[in-house]
């Protein structure tokens, strides 16, 4: 009591044994009340505390920087001689770890950096601290801890602990362990509370810090992906550099083919024709044979130039999408093939009315080659039926077929059919070069459709087309 | 009247030989027998038409009736040729006929729009070749009216 009171009391109260009385009342009134004060302050600390830890957690999302504040600011709160963080490995289930951050008393040894296993604690404790058990060991020489759990202990030169789980929502992250090393230490239900809370808060900056590393590494991967993605943008317009540059070539060459390889078989075939003409009594038959095995050899590398030099452009022209009338189309094909082989017996079969999206040159090209084919592959016969239609296939998008009834070919060979320069048949047999249906294929192709043939030797040959990209069965 | 009388002569504008050679041998089979004159290249070509170089001092008026022309020659090329003759008050209406080898799409609109009167691809078939160049002979000489002066 403070004597300035005391010597006011006694001013007042000349009675010795009275004073003595009334001090004695009074220190028994004053003494609780001067405890409470004491408590208050420990109230208000704890909560200064707490609201700095808070403040921290707006500050910072820099685990380190939390942990170590709160580790100082704790010990110096609870007086404690060690105030530590232990994380537990990842998949170690929850048997070794170490302390990643602690506050400790300047003539105690560092626990940081040294590795602990405890193969009991993963398999006994960790599922209680999981659920929020708080351990507070006051002596750990006389709370029935097994041998090896003081043995750790030990190593840090631990009398009293006590222990709150860390949690990262509902995984058990690491401990917080507070540490009296000098002597035992009964631990006070607020402190234990007070450490429980500051576990609380230091469990919300381990989330920030999970969800930080997330957001960070989803950034970093967006980064890498729009890297990516611009690589592969500057490689395509490179590619598209090249191809440019690879298409001007292609137009060049096929250019000075067009010009320059077929003018030496004009000569070839004039002359050979002039000497037939010219020089013909002094040619015997062999001769004569001679020379018209080199005038049909030339036109054959004649008409084998014409068609690589279309099959080369339908591959660079340029592609328009109009309505085409595939079925008029095909009418005035056939139409052209009786008029020019007047006496072949062809029965023709057009279904009307079939229009598509797509290149008229292109798509006439095509309905050319496959429409001919079918009048060459049916020249043996004395009556000949072709056909041009469409069916509709399961997915909406319609087949188109060219067929004929003449020689077929064995399904065996069937994917040779789109091969350039692969033929079925012996020249002698049918005259071509292989490069007509190759053509077919380029042109479907380009329309973003498929092509295929079915047939049987003697039993005539189909060829379906699509013009359309189809939906791939995953 | 083209201003030459009754000689009616074509223009062959031709740097191949064998093409030269195979051309007059059809012309002279199907009994065309007008004179032809052969330029073995643009430059020729345009000195023939214009009184120009080895052919100063020729009367230009005395034209072709019609002129068949190669694309591909040197120095001056056929397109060159054509552009030249169209620009020009004194050929601008002569008949000029593209003969060549190529059927390249660039070949037929380029000719078109510089405004050749006609196209005709060479066959690699002399007798389709031999064809093609009586037709011509008796298209462009027999049948058709020239322009006017």
């Amino acid at each position: 009591m403070n004597s300035e009171i005391l010597t006011k009391l006694r001013a007042c109260c000349r009675d010795e044994a009275a004073f003595e009385q009334l001090q004695q009342i009074l220190s028994d009134k004053i003494q609780p009340l001067e405890q409470e004060i004491d408590r208050a302050n420990f109230q208000v600390e704890r909560q200064k505390a707490l609201s700095n830890a808070i403040a921290r957690l707006q500050e910072t999302l820099d685990l380190e920087t939390i942990f170590q504040a709160t580790a100082t600011e704790v010990r110096q709160l609870l007086a404690a001689d060690r105030v530590g963080m232990f994380r537990f490995y990842a998949d170690s289930g929850w048997n070794d770890g170490e302390f990643v951050s602690e506050d400790v008393a300047a003539d105690l040894a560092s626990a940081i950096a040294q590795k602990v296993h405890d193969h009991c604690f993963g398999e006994q404790f960790a599922v209680h601290y999981q659920r929020g058990r708080v351990q507070a060991v006051a002596d750990i020489y006389n709370a029935g801890l097994s041998d090896c759990h003081i043995q750790i202990l030990a190593q840090f030169q631990v009398r009293a602990n006590l222990v709150v789980p860390l949690l990262q929502g509902h995984n058990l992250w690491g401990l917080l362990c507070i540490h009296q090393c000098r002597a035992p230490r009964q631990w006070q239900e607020s402190e234990i509370e007070f450490v429980h809370q500051i576990a609380d808060r230091l469990g919300v900056a381990l989330q920030h810090a999970e969800l930080l590393a997330e957001l960070r590494a989803e950034i970093v991967e967006r980064q890498q992906a729009e890297q990516r993605a611009q690589e592969l943008n500057q490689e395509l317009q490179q590619a598209i550099v090249e191809l440019k540059a690879v298409n001007k070539e292609l137009e060049a060459f096929s250019y000075s083919v067009s010009h320059d390889l077929r003018a030496p078989l004009r000569s070839i075939d004039g002359f050979s024709q002039a000497l037939l003409e010219d020089c013909l009594d002094q040619l015997d038959n062999t001769g004569q044979d001679y020379l018209h095995r080199i005038r049909s050899a030339t036109q054959r590398m004649g008409q084998l130039i014409d068609d690589l030099l279309t099959l080369s452009r339908v591959t660079r022209s340029e592609m328009s999408r109009e309505s085409v009338a595939l079925s008029r189309l095909a009418s005035r094909i056939c139409t052209d093939l009786q008029m020019a082989h007047p006496d072949r017996q062809v029965e023709f079969a057009v279904q009307p009315g079939l229009v598509v999206q797509g290149d008229p040159r292109l798509l006439e090209v095509l309905l050319d080659n496959l429409l001919n084919n079918a009048w060459k592959f049916t020249s043996r016969q004395l009556q000949a039926k072709i056909e041009f239609g469409a069916i509709a296939q399961e997915n909406g998008i319609p087949a188109f077929f060219v067929r004929d009834d003449g020689v077929g070919f064995d399904m065996v060979y069937v994917d040779k059919l789109f091969r350039p320069f692969q033929r079925l048949h012996a020249m002698n047999e049918f005259f071509g070069n292989g490069i007509g249906l190759a053509t077919v294929q380029r042109i479907v192709h380009r329309h973003g459709g498929r092509v295929w043939a079915e047939g049987a030797l003697t039993r005539g040959a189909t060829f379906y087309f699509t013009l359309f990209a189809e939906e791939v069965e995953a | 009247m083209n201003g030459n009388g009754d000689r009616k002569v074509i223009l062959l504008v031709e740097d191949n030989p064998d093409d030269e050679a195979l051309a007059i041998r059809a012309l002279k089979r199907h009994h065309i027998g007008n004179d032809i004159v052969v330029a073995h290249d643009g430059v020729e070509a345009l000195d023939y038409l214009f009184g120009t170089g080895a052919y100063a001092g020729r009367d230009v008026n005395s034209k072709p009736t019609v002129v068949l022309l190669d694309l591909k020659l040197p120095r001056v090329d056929g397109l060159e040729v054509l552009r030249r003759l169209r620009e020009d008050e004194r050929t601008k209406l002569m008949p000029v006929v593209v003969l060549t080898t190529s059927s390249e799409e660039r070949d037929l609109l380029d000719s078109y729009s510089l405004g050749c009167n006609s196209y005709i691809r060479k066959p690699v078939d002399f007798l389709q070749f031999s064809e093609a160049i009586r037709q011509l002979g008796m298209y462009w000489l027999l049948m058709n009216e020239p322009p006017p002066l």
